[in-house]
């Protein structure tokens, strides 16, 4: 992998898509870190410390953890990537539900530009409402509820809008650096720039362990570099069906077939259901927060505060855990329909060896999916876990830098990076006898 | 002011075209020369675009040929100096204005490959051109399928050169098996300019060029052609919905299993034969796909409605469809290299065009080729009625006012022509005119060596023409026509002449008929591209005359029924004309659709082949060295000293070494032959990678690379064994190469199965759609 990278650089095209790349990753984290104009910035960081200090599992975790903590900030870049993200997401089940949509998506590139530039409308109007969402939060000082500071150094109309203003105009930059380094870079853009955020964290919580206990240090470091290794071998792991085709007549050679074949990931769901999973258990959270301050203790809301919020109670990592397991089946039978793969192979004319195409192949293929998932969902469960139980164990209150869901983003966008940059590496050096 | 106005026009309406301002002035002043360079006698065109020397292009054209170019064909030919695609409607003389560029060009001491579509036009186009190159003291050659290889090199040595693509493509192909450095014929690419660029760069792009040797006899099995024809569709087998693909059904497994006896899944090589025959049975109709003449079977070339004489099916389906048609099967050969029109025209540094229909691919031509659109006004406004898409029902109604409409224009004596999808129903509606009574030409790949004669008669008063497509065609029709006598190949077919010699167009007769409507433009069903629309309207209303044109579209048009499938076009009315506006529009779409369709078919293959390109630039690059050098033999000498000396002491130095070479040379052949034919197989299952989460376009190249890399050490390997045991003194070429032949490729999808997101919202719109119908 590292020679790759110092063979990318020596190869003029690919360093200047390197170094484009990096260039618009340091625009996009100093963005991220340069205060709205109106944003009364030592008051933030005292809060953000009292935050941190404090109860660090609230709300706000998922978002905070994709905009690399600019959110609570208050940068320009605060919003992050996640209205592109979000519009991007409903306008593609739009296009399910309205025909004019359906109709421009089949119509290949023209149309798809089209539902882009939807996509880009959409992204504006979400930075609008969140942004001043955010803004009324800080205004009326419920972003830290436990912070008496201001955050904001003055409240009138003027400075609100301008606040508003500029962070959505941060949202259409960010949607602007992703496309440029899609078009320009390497990798997708939207994931190197999610990539970025869960990693810019590390330094400092790295430095804020050491602070606390340079033994600690070690320990985490020696542990996240372990489990960056097992999820880095396990998400390349595969289980390999061969697949021959069968619609050629190639003179008397016989290929043996052995570069065609379905890949089965052991872990062919990804990160989803774990973001699934911890999205669910904010719900007793929730219910907690809003029910929990009623004069009659219910005795329901009593259990869930007791087992469900906290995340070192065995009863919340058991469920994290069950529930993880589920959504993996869940994703996995959503995502690879075994009908249908077994459908297309027929059409186009392949078949996997000594099975019949249609029926008997759908059989084979969720078989061997479904004893690979039984080894792939538990797999995401423990590394999930892990961070959660070297809480519990170390009883430490900060946060603990790998995450499993940082971790299974990290190795994922890494590993698809790299994979894209050799591809592109291809030859230029090829070296034989001829000189 | 008027250029302000015109770039904002040009501006919002075609994105990426060049604007004309520079060259109109130009041509403008050129225009006040004009009396002075009328008295020279000597022709010196002076530097290269200025007004002079249009001024003298000008004069050439008028002396050599006895046409004045007109303006726009002067700003047409600058444009295309300037190394852009020059967008001028039909009839208004490209063929000038390419000959008058491919001169400026000649002039500046470049070779010019003048491209053509098919051989006719080459061959016409170099001759009716001569005597203009000739005025300026340059050359012309052309190059048609028939021309020995000494007349090829001949033809390169000139100044221009006229060349269909194909042949261009063929010439470089087989440069690269030469194994003596004189044998060689294409000399390095300088300057390519292109007719019907959007016919050539777009849509011919999409088929590789496939150099074939090394022939087998055909392996066609006509058991199982005599098989799969007991089978019954639906039952024993299934086509799918886009009709590209068939496949067998469990009771179809059974039948076959129980008629040959074997385990069908067991072994690849019977389940190709079972699926190449099927294939032939199902998918492929005779007169639509291919025709049959002289016991031989003749791929149709689907974009042009034309016999493509030098292609044909790949990997066995050829033989498989022989097998069916009961005839003998010829050669298979085994692909020993291949080149898209694509990566031949690109290896051209300066490259530019001319098409009628040029915006449309606009986009595309800046991607794939980095050229712009010059879009050149037409000599006189175009003055064309285009009426708006007739939408039946069904194919029958269609057929019956389609039959009415023709009886009701044909009486008014306004000639028509009628273009069709394909030479079937081409055949199909001349029996039901002349059912009516009516006396129809008609014009398809069976008979296109009439072609011009046909086209010079299409405007003649009272005459119907039925036509399969129109592009490419390159003769246009005159209104009033000419007698039948002209023998239509020679003379002046692309119009635009104002000091015309021609007595045989009446004028009267010419303006009888215009005064009748003019041609009357008919199509049967809209094609899968709004290009070959434009293409068939624009026979008519050429050069100011005036003209018609309309559609008759059917809902059971294929057009519709697989790129619009699932939707269905509102209720027609009682007469069976569809008139609610949603049904044009569903019409439009299903056209974009197919657009969208082949943009992506071409952008994958060019997205796979572009490493396999780059690759064969390197193979070429070793196998240049080997061939004008002695790379082999110095290889070889360091590898084994001994042997070598051995060897040079007995047979002498000049032998070993040319022995070295045809080594070396032979396995650096072999080993890429093997090289495509691993790629090929790849290619084919890549997609299921996607399955796995991965980018089956990285992983092809991930593979790609290192098998290549194997292949430079297989050819070391394989040349040191021949080398240490092989005589060397004895005659090396034991390998008979056959004459190349170009194939028809069929793709798979990059990634079929769409991607995660895709899915969940197919299965999500499938739980949907079932509800809403329950």
């Amino acid at each position: 992998m590292l020679t790759a990278i110092t063979r990318a650089f020596r190869t003029p095209d690919l360093r200047k898509k390197l170094l484009f790349t990096l260039g618009i990753i340091a625009l996009f984290r100093l963005g991220s870190v340069l205060p709205t104009p109106g944003v009364n910035a030592t008051n933030v960081r005292l809060c953000l410390d009292q935050a941190q200090a404090g109860d660090s599992n609230n709300i706000y975790g998922m978002v905070q953890l994709f905009s690399g903590g600019a959110l609570l900030k208050l940068s320009v870049f605060a919003l992050g990537i996640m209205p592109y993200i979000t519009a991007s997401i409903i306008l593609q089940l739009l296009t399910v539900v309205i025909p004019r949509l359906e109709a421009l998506k089949k119509e290949g590139q023209a149309g798809n530009a089209k539902i882009t530039q939807y996509t880009r409308y959409l992204t504006i109007g979400l930075g609008v409402l969140q942004s001043t969402a955010f803004v009324a939060l800080a205004r009326s000082g419920q972003l830290f509820p436990s912070c008496r500071e201001a955050i904001l150094l003055n409240q009138d109309v003027f400075t609100i809008v301008t606040m508003v203003v500029t962070m959505t105009a941060g949202t259409a930059v960010i949607m602007w650096l992703g496309e440029l380094v899609t078009d320009r870079g390497v990798g997708n853009g939207m994931s190197i720039l999610i990539f970025t955020q869960v990693i810019a964290v590390f330094p400092a919580e790295l430095l804020n362990i050491y602070r606390l206990s340079p033994f600690k240090f070690v320990v985490v470091m020696v542990v996240g570099v372990v489990m960056i290794a097992v999820v880095v071998f396990i998400e390349q792991a595969q289980r390999r069906i061969p697949v021959q085709y069968a619609k050629r007549m190639v003179g008397r050679r016989m290929y043996g077939g052995t570069s065609t074949y379905i890949p089965l990931k052991v872990n062919q769901a990804s990160i989803i259901p774990v973001i699934f999973a911890s999205s669910l258990l904010y719900l007793p959270q929730l219910l907690v927060t809003i029910f929990g301050n009623s004069q009659q203790p219910n005795a329901v809301i009593e259990w869930l505060a007791q087992n469900l919020v906290r995340g070192d109670h065995p009863v919340y990592m058991a469920t994290f855990f069950l529930l993880i397991i589920f959504f993996t089946y869940f994703y996995v039978s959503i995502i690879f329909n075994p009908v249908d793969v077994a459908d297309n192979m027929k059409k186009y004319g392949g078949f996997i060896p000594g099975i019949r195409p249609g029926r008997p192949t759908a059989e084979y293929l969720s078989f061997v999916l479904n004893r690979l998932t039984a080894a792939g969902a538990p797999y995401l469960g423990v590394i999930s876990l892990i961070p959660i139980i070297a809480l519990a164990v170390a009883g430490a209150s900060q946060n603990f830098p790998f995450g499993g869901t940082s971790i299974l983003i990290m190795v994922g966008v890494g590993l698809d990076t790299v994979k894209q940059i050799e591809s592109q590496l291809q030859q230029r050096n090829y070296e034989g006898f001829l000189r | 002011m008027a250029s302000v106005a015109d770039f904002v026009r040009r501006f919002l309406d075609r994105p990426g075209s060049v604007d004309l301002t520079p060259f109109q002035r130009t041509v403008e002043r050129a225009g006040e020369l004009e009396a002075e360079v009328r008295e020279r006698a000597e022709l010196r065109a002076g530097e290269v675009g200025t007004p002079e020397f249009c001024a003298v292009m000008r004069e050439a054209a008028r002396r050599a040929l006895g046409q004045r170019p007109f303006d726009v064909q002067l700003v047409g030919m600058l444009a295309m100096l300037d190394g852009h695609v020059a967008q001028m409607a039909t009839g208004e003389g490209k063929t000038l204005a390419g000959a008058l560029s491919a001169a400026g060009f000649a002039l500046q001491g470049k070779h010019v490959h003048a491209v053509s579509v098919n051989d006719y036009l080459a061959r016409r186009d170099a001759e009716w051109m001569r005597p203009l190159f000739e005025i300026l003291g340059l050359t012309v050659g052309w190059i048609s399928e028939t021309s020995t290889r000494e007349e090829r090199r001949d033809a390169y040595t000139k100044d221009v050169t006229y060349a269909a693509v194909s042949e261009l493509g063929f010439d470089v192909l087989r440069d690269r098996l030469v194994t003596d450095p004189a044998e060689l014929v294409v000399p390095a690419p300088q300057v390519a300019l292109v007719d019907e660029a959007d016919s050539v760069l777009v849509d011919e792009a999409r088929v590789p060029l496939v150099l074939a040797g090394a022939a087998d006899p055909g392996t066609a099995v006509p058991e199982m052609a005599a098989l799969v024809r007991r089978l019954s569709r639906g039952y024993h087998y299934k086509v799918d919905q886009e009709g590209r693909s068939v496949f067998l059904t469990a009771k179809g497994t059974d039948t076959v299993e129980k008629a040959l006896g074997v385990d069908l899944y067991q072994d690849p090589g019977v389940v190709t034969e079972v699926n190449l025959a099927l294939h032939a049975h199902a998918l492929l109709t005779r007169d639509v796909d291919y025709i049959v003449r002289d016991g031989r079977v003749h791929l149709i070339n689907q974009s042009r409605g034309r016999v493509a004489l030098l292609q044909r099916w790949p990997d066995g389906l050829q033989a498989a469809v022989e097998a069916k048609e009961k005839l003998p099967a010829s050669e298979t050969g085994e692909i020993l290299d291949s080149l898209t029109i694509q990566g031949l025209l690109r290896g051209y540094p300066e490259i530019c065009g001319m098409t009628g229909t040029a915006v449309a691919v606009g986009e595309q031509l800046r991607e794939f080729y980095d050229l712009k659109v010059a879009v050149i006004p037409p000599n006189k406004p175009c003055v064309r009625v285009d009426e708006p898409d007739r939408i039946f029902a069904t194919a029958e109604a269609r057929q019956e006012a389609l039959l009415d409409e023709i009886d009701a224009q044909h009486a008014t004596g306004r000639p028509i022509l009628i273009g069709t999808l394909d030479v079937a129903e081409s055949e199909r509606l001349d029996e039901a005119l002349r059912a009516r009574g009516l006396r129809p030409v008609v014009l398809n790949a069976k008979n296109d060596a009439e072609e011009a004669a046909i086209i010079a008669r299409a405007g003649a008063q009272g005459t119907i023409t039925v036509s399969t497509q129109m592009a490419g065609r390159g003769t246009d029709i005159r209104l009033g026509g000419r007698p039948a006598d002209d023998d239509g190949t020679a003379g002046d077919p692309e119009g635009s002449v104002e000091e015309s010699t021609e007595s045989d167009v009446d004028e009267s007769t010419e303006r009888t008929v215009a005064d009748l409507g003019g041609l009357y433009v008919i199509g049967t069903g809209r094609h899968d591209s709004s290009r070959l629309d434009d293409q068939l309207r624009g026979r008519a209303g050429r050069q100011g005359d005036p003209g018609g044109s309309v559609f008759f579209v059917s809902g059971e048009d294929e057009l519709l029924t697989a790129y619009a499938a699932g939707e269905s076009l509102p209720p027609s009315d009682p007469d069976g004309v569809v008139r609610h506006k949603r049904a044009e529009e569903l019409v439009a779409h299903a056209q974009r659709v197919a657009e969208g369709v082949n943009l992506e078919i071409h952008r994958n293959t060019w997205r796979y082949t572009r490493l396999m390109e780059e690759q064969r630039t390197h193979v070429l690059e070793l196998r240049d060295r080997v061939l004008h050098g002695d790379a082999a033999a110095e290889a070889l000498r360091e590898a084994f000293p001994d042997r070598f000396r051995e060897l040079s002491e007995t047979a002498g130095t000049d032998v070993v070494e040319q022995a070295c070479r045809q080594i070396v040379l032979f396995h650096l052949d072999r080993c890429w032959t093997e090289h495509l034919g691993y790629l090929a197989d790849l290619r084919e299952g890549i997609h299921l990678r996607a399955l796995g989460r991965l980018n089956p376009l990285d992983e092809f190249n991930r593979e790609a690379a290192p098998a290549y890399r194997s292949l430079l050490d297989e050819v070391e390997q394989r040349s040191k064994e021949t080398f240490e045991t092989a005589d060397v003194t004895a005659d090396l070429a034991d390998q008979g190469l056959k004459r190349p032949t170009a194939t028809w490729t069929y793709l798979v999808q990059d990634n079929p199965f769409g991607s995660d997101w895709e899915r969940i919202l197919q299965r999500v719109a499938g739980t949907l759609k079932r509800r809403r119908k329950k």
